[in-house]
């Protein structure tokens, strides 16, 4: 299956992608995508105690299970206001 | 009273107007916060800021923000606006106002309100120095 991962601040500029097609085994989870993604960047690493992923607009867990066409969120430890 | 619905722009904010928009005759009490580009960050001369939204995302927490507030206070009317892109040194970046019927609870929604925006709102800065360099302001890690 196919999800799409945006990568946003600091992780966009690692990854040198707003967003990409990511594929992934049918069934996998968030932490396989967590994995995947490290693979394909293997810099981000040095991001991974801090960074969250949201699934379709919402934080998710490692072991959220993952759909085609999900749209998965890189996220870097947040600084509004 | 002018309607400003909780939004995320690139235009400028109006603080006034998100005052303004508060206003109401069962409201005894109104409390705006203002956040601002400040000229200095760890003595560091700052030239400006730049906002990174997941805008999607980041309109629906204020939803929830809103929600969240509304069932911890009687809010009477509230209204959150935040600006992204580039910004420059005296420009607003977030406006929060809430009335209550008394100060109280005006005030304790409003500061519950920037902290939680602060804290969970998917939005990312970046400064950029007088000097030249620019970089990200350190985070917050979003809570799963």
């Amino acid at each position: 299956m196919m999800v799409k991962v945006l990568y946003f601040a600091a992780a966009k500029d690692i990854a040198k992608a707003r967003d990409e097609r990511v594929s992934l085994r049918d069934g996998a989870t968030l932490e396989d995508l967590a994995s995947e993604v490290a693979r394909l960047h293997p810099q981000l690493s040095s991001m991974k105690r801090s960074v969250r992923f949201s699934v379709n607009l919402e934080i998710a867990s490692p072991s959220a299970k993952l759909s085609e066409g999900d749209e998965v969120g890189v996220l870097p430890p947040v600084a509004g206001g | 009273m002018r309607k400003t619905a909780t939004k995320i722009t690139t235009s400028r904010i109006d603080s006034g107007q998100v005052l303004a928009s508060v206003e109401d005759r069962s409201a005894g009490g109104s409390v705006l916060f203002v956040g601002t580009i400040r000229t200095k960050s760890d003595g560091k001369r700052v030239k400006g800021l730049t906002y990174e939204v997941y805008r999607e995302m980041a309109e629906k927490r204020m939803k929830e923000i809103e929600g969240e507030v509304r069932r911890k206070w009687p809010v009477v009317r509230m209204a959150m606006v935040h600006r992204y892109g580039d910004l420059k040194v005296g420009e607003v970046s977030v406006a929060v106002a809430v009335s209550c019927e008394h100060r109280a609870e005006a005030f304790e929604a409003c500061r519950f309100a920037i902290d939680t925006i602060k804290g969970t709102l998917p939005m990312w800065k970046k400064e950029k120095f007088g000097g030249g360099g620019e970089k990200w302001v350190r985070g917050t890690p979003l809570e799963t």
